[in-house]
């Protein structure tokens, strides 16, 4: 390669280079760095507010289940492609087994985009969803409402019990 | 008066010339009739090869500009707003109702002829050469599929706008077949939501999208397509004329076979466009285009049904998802970006594989394609039955029921 050659093709990269770092640089702007949303972490109420059973908060698309001092949270965010699952009772208690487990169920949670169907402890059993509804972590805050954690899982043998 | 046609002629020269000389200024001096070539083959003109659905499309994409401008100005893309703006356009705009009707029906023929062109121009073997070394015509069907590709993304940005259940949670389920993308899914949804949540920023990005940059990569490419049409010679079908004169030996004279694009082709076109427009229009008065309760992330309407042309893609998201002892793979993914790219990347390479003779170039179910008709035949069938099936055998929660034999819808909340 001759050296005006090489200039040449220097210049052309130059331009290029110059070009398609300005092209990146401006796209790079529609990808957020702030983002003004909803905290991940927030109060849903007094555990009284709760009855025994489960209980749909529309608000934060999650269940809230109750059994006496014993609570726990399931998501009713489709783990398909993010649907909100309906919540379906039965009049009378279902047997079902999950794996090897074996247990009495009052409600299923039936999707209504691709009909995935999660057992009451949230096992997929029908339908596309690739994975169990997830389980969040609760707890109490301060001023004795539950808190509950969207931001990580948790396992689903997870409850919070409260002291009284 | 006389200096006033004197002008329109420097303008656009003439739509009725009174000679040949005539006839090819008026398209040489023209700026916009520059799509158009001087002269055009008869058989590129024909009823019965083209069906004319290419031009019925870009009638469509015309009516859609002019329709979607005017809606411009009345629609807020605002997740509180933008709902009653389109409310306002059904109840309060004087003709809202009919300008909102229109962009809509437009919307829908617009899939449906871009589909039915390209079912045409692969049944006539329009993508192929016919041994002119000039002509062009694979690139011009992947440029095709390209704009197939542009008009389902339109429609599927446009009705997002309304802000209604069936956006909400048609745009929830595309931001999550992204998701479930491996690796960089999480990104590219929250580069699509413009966030992690399906908001403000993301309607935002969408009307960006829908009112600008989809409309005008399909513009520059439409405009290339058709403008290849042009350099390709006219029509496939317009190779046929050169073969026969080949076989008998004769010597090709322009005006045996070409004729001047004005009168005949401007004509046809303008022809074409009007029956399109009425069409539209006859739609647009007698059928209101839907719009469902105000978006409501609480609760999915059950079914939640997306509208015809994505039904298939519905179907195979439902169905698709791989599950072994080890692993499962989300049918968002299968279904929603593996199978779509798979048959996109065919589309595109097709015409390259295609390897049939000359004469099979413009001809209607030519007898040495029986192979690429049947394989293209059979994925259009299928994707079909998969559209007819998830629209009618389709219930609550997705199951399977007789179309006559619905249940009563379970309790929403
Ligand atoms: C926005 C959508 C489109 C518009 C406005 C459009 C427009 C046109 C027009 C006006 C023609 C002239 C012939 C006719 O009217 O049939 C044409 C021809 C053609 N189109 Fe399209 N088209 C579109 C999409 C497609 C698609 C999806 C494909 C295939 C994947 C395609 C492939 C072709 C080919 C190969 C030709 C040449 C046909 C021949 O020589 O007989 N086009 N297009
Ligand atoms: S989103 Fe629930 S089944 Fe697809």
């Amino acid at each position: 390669m001759t050296r005006r050659k090489f200039l040449a093709y220097l210049g052309r990269f130059a331009v290029l280079f110059a070009m398609v770092g300005q092209a990146l640089a401006m796209l790079r702007s529609i990808v957020p760095n702030v983002v003004y949303e909803p905290p991940k972490k927030f109060k849903i109420g007094y555990p009284d507010d709760f009855s025994e059973g489960i209980t749909f908060l529309s608000k934060h698309r999650l269940f809230v289940i109750r059994e006496g001092n014993t609570f726990w949270t399931i998501s009713a965010v489709c783990t398909h492609l993010g649907c909100t699952v309906n919540l379906v009772t039965f009049p009378k208690p279902k047997k079902v087994k999950v794996g090897k487990k074996e247990f009495t169920e009052q409600w299923e949670f039936h999707c209504p985009c691709h009909g995935s169907k999660f057992y009451g402890e949230g096992t997929p059993f029908a339908g596309p969803a690739p994975r169990p509804l997830p389980y969040y972590p609760l707890d109490i805050a301060p001023d004795g409402q539950l808190i509950v954690d969207t931001s990580r899982e948790v396992k689903s043998d997870f409850r919070f019990v409260l002291n009284v | 008066m006389e200096k006033l046609s004197e002008w329109w002629k420097k303008l656009t020269w003439t739509f009725a010339p009174s000679s040949k000389v005539e006839a090819t200024k008026a398209v040489t001096k023209n700026f916009i009739l520059h799509w158009f070539p001087a002269r055009v083959t008869y058989r590129s003109m024909s009823w019965s090869y083209s069906w004319w659905l290419g031009t019925v499309s870009f009638s469509l994409f015309l009516i859609l500009t002019i329709t979607g401008i005017i809606l411009m100005f009345l629609y807020i893309p605002s997740v509180e707003r933008a709902y009653w703006t389109i409310k306002d356009l059904q109840h309060a705009v004087s003709f809202g109702w009919f300008l909102r009707n229109m962009h809509r029906w437009a919307a829908h023929l617009m899939v449906f002829f871009v589909t039915l062109h390209m079912v045409r121009v692969f049944f006539t073997g329009a993508f192929k050469n016919g041994g002119n070394p000039d002509a062009n015509r694979p690139v011009n069907w992947a440029v095709g599929m390209f704009l197939l590709v542009f008009t389902l993304l339109l429609s599927y940005t446009g009705y997002l706008l309304p802000w209604d259940q069936l956006a909400l949670w048609a745009i929830t389920i595309g931001a999550n077949i992204a998701k479930s993308v491996p690796v960089m899914g999480s990104y590219l949804h929250f580069l699509l939501a413009g966030g992690t949540r399906i908001d403000q920023n993301t309607l935002i990005r969408f009307y960006a999208l829908h009112v600008i940059v989809l409309p005008a990569l399909l513009l520059v490419l439409v405009s290339y397509h058709m403008w290849r049409v042009r350099k390709d010679g006219g029509l496939a079908v317009s190779e046929q004329y050169k073969m026969q004169a080949k076989k008998e030996g004769k010597r090709l004279v322009p005006d045996d076979y070409t004729t001047f694009a004005i009168p005949a082709l401007i004509r046809r076109a303008f022809l074409v466009f009007l029956i399109s427009l009425g069409a539209v229009m006859l739609l647009s008065i007698i059928s209101n285009a839907p719009l469902e309760e105000p978006a409501d992330p609480s609760w999915t309407p059950n079914p939640a049904k997306a509208p015809w042309y994505f039904l298939w893609l519905q179907e195979l998201l439902a169905i698709t998802t791989i599950r072994t002892p080890w692993f499962t793979i989300n049918g968002g993914f299968v279904g929603g970006v593996v199978i779509p790219g798979i048959l996109f990347l065919w589309g595109l390479i097709v015409p390259f594989i295609d390897k049939s003779p000359n004469e099979a170039t413009g001809v209607w179910f030519h007898p040495s394609r029986r192979l690429q008709n049947w394989t293209f035949g059979i994925i259009m069938l299928i994707l079909a039955f998969l559209t007819i099936f998830a629209m009618y055998f389709r219930g609550p929660s997705w199951n399977i029921y007789w179309p006559w034999a619905w249940p009563p819808i379970p309790h929403l909340f």
